[in-house]
């Protein structure tokens, strides 16, 4: 090597402060991941409901984020950091909202996650689930069920998937599944009842009883199978339902690191422990430990178990909502006490509360105690012993 | 430690809570021997190895020196001499620019290619190990001290443990490793008669489970002998002596105190390394061993290197395969930046990295990840101190957790956020909880 080379590209290669290397995955990265993982559940939500689901989905995210860029500009306080998280939030918003709404519900869930959860919470409350619970009571019409004496929703056949026309829907008489069942021509869409409206009423003692049969009359009349609600052919949000697709793209985040794995697995956990032993209310009395149900040689009780964490809302909430990394707790730690009350909340809601979105609610109250949570899992320092003070701190 | 199949198979677990495995980057770079520079061009030599040790300079200008010939004398017993790393010239008496104590006195010396050298002793024994020690300018790398004077300060704590340091876990360091891969049998009669010196009733190797014919290699060596090898997982930074003596005795050592505290002392490898030229074969320390890498390096490998080389002539004689973006003295994690493009190669330089891209970021506010907190080696909260900054008091616990903080660097490396956390704990530790110990005996660098 001939001395002249510069071996330096510029002066400031002697500047700079240890650590010199840095780790591969930035906010950049994690964001990112994150709204290519929104937009998989938001695409299986566009199959099952149509365009619809992708009007309700974009005008959501245009206003959420078109009103924080708005803010941002006028504050000059533009960060990149920032902005993709709106746009994430603007998407998982779209998520929560039922594909079949206003354009102006979309709009009023978008403007109000960006006003009232990023820019006046900060974001520490999740900011889509604020925009959501809130159109909730502003449009309970639309979205609520409380009132009706039955609560329809429609869901495209099988045969429609992405093109079909949500408007077009009818209600079959005897419907057998999503798959085996057909609509007849000019339909493209079936009328069926949400499975957690079912699982509500049923809590609540309005599902008569058949006989010695308590659940039975639940699970064959009222829900549809259960693998359609794994597929996510069921009424409900767009991203509500489609339990297949959060789970794999749940996974996929874990894999990547960007979602600890504790959370979901507590979350659930947590939902199945407490579906398996709330009491439901059952023709005039209470029956404890649904989950050991069995009529006619059938585990009925665990079936009506599973349907809870799948019916809808749970599953996202568990993998994408309760997961953002703004609104949890620091720690691993943290992230199964948050997961455990999100789970039991959850259901203790959903079987007695009048609010309805109940997991974003639960959600929304954890994410109040996160500053709590973390005081109580923090780490202790190498060489002191565990004290009171440093969880006072 | 225990091993069963399943650790042999799997390795043993990590030791400490916290810690990342980190890519370590030493594929090939670590199969390459040892390789030494000869002195080529005029070597800045310093005359004392840290800024506060006093030396006495006992060649003039125009005298002739040979290899390992005193160029200065200590003047009190706190202090060590340096040895010629060349036969040749001294041209002149001048000050040298050294990475970890800027300016410091120096002598220029022009090598004249000879293989002259200072005759070696065969038996000292009518000295102490100490001594010779001294004598033969032997320093420390952590603490940053001469090696008698750590071993004397050990010796009056009353330690009962020897610790040797083998662990290496950062990136691209490869040095130790090679010095356990060529010199096995050496290392551990070093370390016995350092352990000897010590009168410790252990004495313990650590090295890297991941490493296996290295770690069976000195198992044999060691059969019958006074040193236990203790092969551990290696998260970064189990190289730390803080998170080493957690890992090998399970002791903690309380935030901001010495490692003699706990009664055991933790020696690096490669101050074992120069003890043992010392004291099996009467060399004093006149060379560096240094890894040499980087994506900007053509031959990277680990090289001895005479003292006094200035980094500059280092890159060239590796060969720099596009001008480095940013150049640094030491680990990727823990080293610093070169400072002035004079520096020169001290006895304890451990490597020069030298990197095609720099890796800025501007940083973003905190999105709550809780990486940096779960990855901390020693528990605290990185954030919660970074708000320090611009905050004019400071409770207890972050004093506490300010000077637990090994500076390893660990949060700052994993944050996406590109928050510059271990930095600030560095800038404010020193506002709030006053200067460092001593380097003497404090053994957190
Ligand atoms: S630099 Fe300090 S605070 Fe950061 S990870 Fe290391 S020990 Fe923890
Ligand atoms: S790693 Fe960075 S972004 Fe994550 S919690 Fe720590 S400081 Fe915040």
């Amino acid at each position: 090597m001939t001395p002249d080379v510069p071996w330096l590209a510029s002066e400031s290669a002697l500047r700079g402060d240890a650590p010199h290397r840095r780790g591969v995955s930035t906010h950049r990265h994690i964001l990112r991941t994150w709204i290519a993982a929104a937009s998989v559940v938001g695409l299986a939500g566009c199959a099952l409901f149509g365009v619809d689901a992708l009007r309700v989905i974009l005008v959501s995210l245009v206003f959420t984020f078109g009103v924080d860029l708005m803010f941002v500009m006028s504050l000059r306080r533009a960060s990149s950091g920032r902005l993709s998280r709106t746009f994430l939030i603007g998407i998982l918003a779209g998520l929560t909202l039922p594909a079949d709404v206003d354009w102006h519900v979309a709009a009023t869930c978008g403007t109000v996650s960006a006003v009232v959860g990023n820019v006046i919470f900060g974001g520490w409350l999740h900011p889509a689930l604020i925009g959501r619970v809130f159109v909730q009571f502003l449009f309970w019409q639309k979205l609520s069920f409380a009132g009706a004496s039955i609560a329809l929703g429609p869901v495209l056949t099988a045969a429609n998937l992405f093109v079909g026309d949500l408007d077009q829907s009818v209600r079959v008489e005897h419907y057998e599944g999503w798959l085996e069942t057909t609509v007849p021509a000019p339909a493209d869409a079936f009328e069926l009842t949400p499975p957690l409206w079912s699982l509500r009423q049923f809590a609540q003692g309005q599902v008569p009883v058949d006989g010695n049969f308590r659940f039975e009359p639940l699970l064959r009349d009222e829900m549809p199978p259960w693998i359609d609600t794994l597929i996510g052919a069921v009424p409900g949000g767009i991203g509500e339902t489609s339990t297949l697709s959060i789970v794999i793209v749940g996974f996929f985040l874990i894999y990547r690191g960007y979602l600890k794995w504790q959370l979901p697995v507590a979350v659930l956990s947590a939902a199945f422990v407490a579906a398996s032993i709330l009491p439901v209310e059952s023709g005039g009395d209470y029956v404890w430990f649904p989950v050991f149900a069995a009529e006619g040689g059938r585990a009925v009780g665990l079936a009506y178990v599973l349907y809870h964490l799948t019916a809808g809302q749970l599953m996202l909430g568990a993998f994408l909502l309760a997961g953002d990394v703004v609104s949890s707790p620091m720690r691993a730690h943290g992230h199964v006490v948050f997961g455990i009350g999100i789970g039991v909340l959850t259901i203790f809601m959903r079987l007695y509360g009048v609010l309805e979105c109940e997991c974003y609610w639960a959600i929304l109250i954890m994410n109040v105690f996160v500053g709590t949570i973390d005081r109580f899992t923090s780490r202790r320092v190498l060489g002191t012993a565990p004290s009171e003070d440093a969880v006072a701190a | 430690m225990k091993h069963s199949i399943l650790t042999h198979l799997l390795g043993p677990r990590s030791a400490f809570d916290g810690g990342l495995y980190l890519p370590d980057r030493k594929a090939g770079l670590a199969r390459r021997p040892i390789q030494t520079f000869h002195a080529e061009g005029p070597l800045h030599v310093p005359l004392t190895v840290r800024r506060d040790l006093l030396t006495e300079t006992i060649v003039r200008v125009g005298d002739r020196v040979v290899l390992g010939q005193a160029l200065s004398r200590a003047t009190n017993d706190q202090s060590v001499g340096v040895h010629a790393p060349a036969s040749g010239v001294i041209t002149k008496i001048e000050r040298v620019w050294t990475v970890e104590d800027g300016f410091l006195p120096g002598a220029i010396l022009a090598p004249d290619g000879s293989n002259e050298r200072m005759p070696q002793h065969q038996g000292w024994d009518d000295e102490s190990i100490i001594v010779q020690l001294a004598e033969c300018g032997v320093v420390c790398d952590i603490p940053r001290a001469p090696l008698h004077v750590v071993m004397r300060e050990a010796i009056a704590a009353g330690v009962t443990d020897l610790i040797v340091n083998a662990m290496e876990t950062e990136p691209y360091l490869t040095a130790d490793l090679r010095t356990l891969v060529e010199f096995p049998g050496r290392m551990i009669d070093a370390t016995c008669e350092l352990a000897d010196a010590l009168g410790v009733s252990r004495a313990i190797l650590a090295v890297p489970f991941r490493h296996r014919r290295v770690v069976r290699r000195l198992q044999s060596e060691a059969a019958g002998r006074y040193v236990e090898i203790v092969a551990l997982s290696n998260p970064y930074p189990q190289c730390h002596p803080v998170m080493l003596l957690k890992a090998v005795l399970d002791r903690e050592v309380a935030p901001g105190a010495s490692i003699l505290s706990e009664d055991a002392v933790v020696l690096p490898l490669s101050t074992v390394r120069r003890a043992s030229d010392a004291l099996l074969s009467d060399l004093p320390t006149t060379h560096a061993l240094m890894t040499i890498a980087g994506d900007a390096v053509e031959h990277a490998g680990t090289y001895r290197v005479p003292i006094g080389t200035p980094m500059s002539r280092l890159a060239r004689r590796v060969g720099v395969a596009v001008p480095a973006a940013q150049a640094v003295y030491g680990g990727p994690l823990t080293g610093s930046a070169l400072g002035y493009d004079d520096a020169v190669v001290t006895p304890d330089s451990k490597a020069l990295l030298l990197f095609a891209k720099a890796d800025a970021a501007r940083p973003v506010p905190c999105v709550r990840c809780g990486w940096c907190i779960e990855d901390c080696p020693v528990g605290i909260d990185p954030p919660s101190l970074m708000r320090l900054e611009s905050e004019m008091v400071c409770t207890d616990q972050k004093r506490i957790a300010l000077k637990a903080c090994i500076e390893c660097g660990l949060c700052s490396h994993v944050c996406p956020s590109r928050l510059p956390l271990s930095e600030t704990i560095i800038r404010n530790r020193i506002r709030f909880a006053g200067p460092e110990p001593s380097t003497e005996g404090g053994t957190r660098h």
